[in-house]
């Protein structure tokens, strides 16, 4: 019995499935105070079903699918009448065909995963170069140097540009040999200062840009394009000890590990979506470019450090900077792996050196140096 | 009863019911969230999209329920994540250490992606099929994803040594497979599809595709001198160009011809596409069978081809207005950017929405995309299907139990997912 002028339905037809074979019962439904009665032809009972227990199944627009909830007897009654399917509506809690709930929920979803992005790409600026920092040192001593190795081959194979007749590594031939002692006075002098707890290996390559390379375990390559550019040898060792402060930061480790944390977020919980591959590359690119923007800055302030130490000149890595630096580079910013120039010259000149400085090496020396790669 | 008349009982229709427009409205508003999410939301709208082509798809008079929730599938994914951290991370070491192992360990894991993909293939399929409820009884899937996986990478295999001829054979096999350990409750699937009556539908195309590859190879082997191009690129000297123009001076028009050839072939392939989806979803299709039930499909060709063309119309509108409206988006960059001096944030904004922009239109063709010929091959497959021996579907009994929803997690996280 209804209380509202327009009587509501309180039966009406129906199909039903039990769940157990795939017969089809056309079924009379009553409405119940509790729940459903669902009868076939004959007045059989085939089902009751609670009110608080129906819960509403994908079916299309115009049939209401019901079932009961939890239940591992997929049992299924379909309700074509679309009056009869209102008063089941009013009855049963767990109707909801305006699809308020759903969407409820999907707003929560939409708001929870909106937060979680933004956790994740605060993970990815601030946490992962602090664990990469962590982790880095941990790394012990003889893996690094193994990592260094496999580097070491690469970077070789990729570098040499076999130049007819004349070997990759400076320093070897007769002529080279004064240059090569040279070298060794500057790094021994340095890494007395530097106290590493590793042996370094510096040599000089002939490649033509005006530039050093640090690799895992201690390997730093210097070009011989930086050795022709340099004034005096305080230039030439300023930059040794920039490639020193990233063996002793362990940068070339630490950006491994950024690589791969920043891989895992990025490409393993986010981003597949079509164009979805675009943004995980940018973010990647940003956030690398950010994370070796630091460790240089880092690497600029123990080099200065590390020449004042060994009473050398800490202004000499600006000096040389702003030499191959030249005018500001072009391209995005936050693409650079470097800082601008101005700005890390400017940070090194606050460097000073507290009293005289002693050169490197004596006007002799320096001559052999500048003939290193001489063949 | 007549045997007609029996017959004539036996049959059914398969129709869909889906407003296309209700489709439109579902894809392109789960497009701009999966870009507000970054692609977390992909499992609210896989789910929603399976939930409106199986609830819309009639057969003989019930339509199929999709039952399987969002949860589920994000559930499946963090298995996924938490099965893959470990071998990730255990090749990233074997790749630091670079002995024996380590060098293997790249091959080694081409070969278990591979197989881990395939595996998962079938894993996510056990799980779509539970999911799929017609008259209160599900659909599951028995046999072992690692027997499919071991023989979908040995087809593959075959397959490519055969330059593709063996695909059909490949299909068939692995579909048997899978159909064979298909239910429908107690009613048992099969595959009845002849992988030679693919190959020999499919074998026009093939040599379509192939014969213009076929004259580039044979080109270059037959006009290039290919000793003396060897000497002159492994001698280091500075005429190198010198000398291959003078040993092999038919060397450029082999080199032009070979790239004609090879573009006509991608140009070809794109043409020939929507016949090749009509061929295999016909044979597809008219291959299924549960116990009596024998599918059958009178698909046509020229309406995936009206499909194409609907996507291709539809692409071009939305290039023109891409075109329109990357005009603010790059001003905005540009301005972000402007004067040479800008700030890190400002080149970041900038950055952002030039992302934005790019992101935009690679959803929205993917849409576009699924909206017209996804929802059309579903909507012409199942309209072309035509039942018969139904009358066993009277007496199905309940069978199988719900799998899990790591397959489409382990889908999902090696990008080998369909539906």
């Amino acid at each position: 019995m209804t209380t509202t002028d327009i009587p509501a339905p309180t039966s009406g037809p129906g199909v039903f499935f039990d769940g157990r074979t795939s017969a089809r019962h056309d079924v009379t439904v009553t409405l119940g105070a509790n729940g459903l009665q669902i009868a076939d032809g004959t007045g059989r009972t085939l089902a009751d079903w609670p009110y608080d227990a129906i819960e509403e199944l994908n079916a299309p627009a115009q049939v209401l699918r019901l079932g009961r909830r939890h239940d591992s007897v997929l049992a299924r009654l379909e309700v074509l009448d679309e009056a009869f399917a209102d008063a089941i509506d009013i009855r049963a809690e767990g109707i909801d065909r305006t699809g308020a709930i759903h969407r409820r929920q999907r707003s929560h979803v939409i708001g929870w995963t909106i937060l979680a992005t933004v956790a994740l790409v605060a993970v990815s600026y601030w946490a992962i170069p602090a664990i990469a920092d962590r982790v880095g040192q941990a790394v012990p001593a003889a893996v690094e140097r193994r990592l260094g190795d496999a580097v070491n081959m690469q970077v070789r194979s990729q570098l040499d540009t076999h130049q007819a007749g004349a070997a990759f590594d400076c320093g070897t031939g007769a002529h080279e040999q004064p240059g090569r002692a040279a070298l060794d006075k500057m790094i021994k002098r340095l890494e007395s200062g530097a106290a590493l707890g590793m042996p370094l290996r510096a040599g000089v390559v002939r490649r033509p840009e005006a530039n050093a390379i640090a690799l895992p375990g201690g390997q730093i390559y210097v070009f011989q394009g930086l050795i022709d550019k340099a004034d005096n040898p305080d230039e030439v060792a300023g930059v040794i000890a920039h490639e020193i402060g990233h063996v002793a930061h362990r940068d070339n480790t630490k950006s491994m590990l950024q690589g791969a944390g920043l891989s895992f977020l990025f490409g393993m919980l986010l981003g597949d979506f079509v164009g979805g591959g675009a943004v995980v590359v940018a973010a990647k690119a940003v956030l690398q470019s950010t994370y070796s923007r630091e460790s240089e800055t880092a690497a600029d302030r123990y080099g200065a450090g590390l020449m004042k130490k060994v009473q050398g000149d800490p202004q000499a890595l600006g000096a040389m900077l702003a030499k191959i630096g030249g005018a500001t580079e072009p391209g995005m910013k936050i693409l650079l792996d470097h800082p601008d120039t101005k700005a890390r010259v400017a940070a090194i000149s606050r460097i000073a050196a507290d009293g005289p400085t002693i050169p490197f090496l004596d006007p002799a020396e320096w001559a052999a140096l500048k003939r290193i790669c001489a063949g | 009863m007549t045997i007609e008349a029996s017959e004539a009982a036996s049959t059914a229709a398969v129709r869909f019911l889906g407003a296309r427009k209700a489709y439109w409205w579902l894809l392109a508003r789960g497009a701009l969230l999966l870009m507000v999410t970054l692609g977390i939301y992909r499992f609210w709208l896989n789910t929603d999209v399976r939930r409106f082509l199986w609830a819309n798809t009639e057969i003989d008079g019930e339509c199929l329920e999709y039952n399987g929730t969002p949860i589920e599938l994000l559930i499946g994914f963090l298995a996924a994540v938490a099965i893959l951290i470990p071998v990730y991370a255990g090749f990233f070491i074997a790749a630091l250490d670079l002995g024996t192992l380590g060098e293997m360990s790249g091959l080694l894991g081409i070969a278990l992606l591979g197989l881990a993909g395939q595996y998962a293939i079938y894993r996510a399929r056990s799980y779509r099929l539970t999911r799929t409820v017609y008259r209160g009884l599900r659909f599951h899937q028995t046999g072992s994803a690692a027997v499919y996986a071991l023989r979908a990478i040995l087809w593959w295999t075959v397959t490519a040594a055969t330059i593709g001829l063996a695909y059909p054979f490949q299909l068939a096999s692995l579909e048997r497979y899978k159909m064979r350990h298909t239910y429908y409750g107690d009613l048992p699937g099969r595959f009845a599809g002849a992988g030679w009556r693919l190959f020999l539908r499919g074998l026009p195309l093939w040599l379509l595709l192939v014969a213009p590859l076929a004259l580039a190879v044979s080109a270059l082997l037959e006009m290039v001198d290919w000793a003396a191009l060897g000497d002159a690129l492994s001698a280091e000297t500075e005429d190198a160009m010198a000398r291959i123009a003078e040993t092999n001076p038919d060397l450029p028009t082999a080199i032009v011809f070979a790239i004609l050839m090879v573009v006509g072939s991608i140009a070809l392939a794109l043409l020939l596409l929507p016949a090749y989806r009509a061929i295999m979803l016909r044979w597809w299709l008219s291959g299924l069978r549960f116990g009596d039930v024998t599918l059958t499909s009178r698909l046509l060709m020229r309406r995936v081809y009206g499909a194409y063309l609907r996507f291709l119309g539809l692409a071009l509108l939305f290039t023109v207005a891409l075109g329109v409206g990357s005009i603010p988006v790059l001003w905005i960059a540009g301005a972000l950017t402007a004067g040479g001096d800008s700030s890190i944030a400002a080149e970041a904004a900038a950055a952002l929405v030039l992302l934005g922009g790019y992101v935009t239109a690679a959803l929205g063709y993917s849409t576009l995309y699924r909206a017209t010929v996804g929802y059309a091959l579903w909507q012409l497959s199942t309209e072309s299907l035509h039942l018969s021996g139904v009358t066993v579907l009277e007496q199905v009994k309940a069978q199988g139990q719900p799998s899990s929803a790591l397959g489409e997690g382990l889908a999902d996280t090696l990008r080998v997912s369909g539906y």
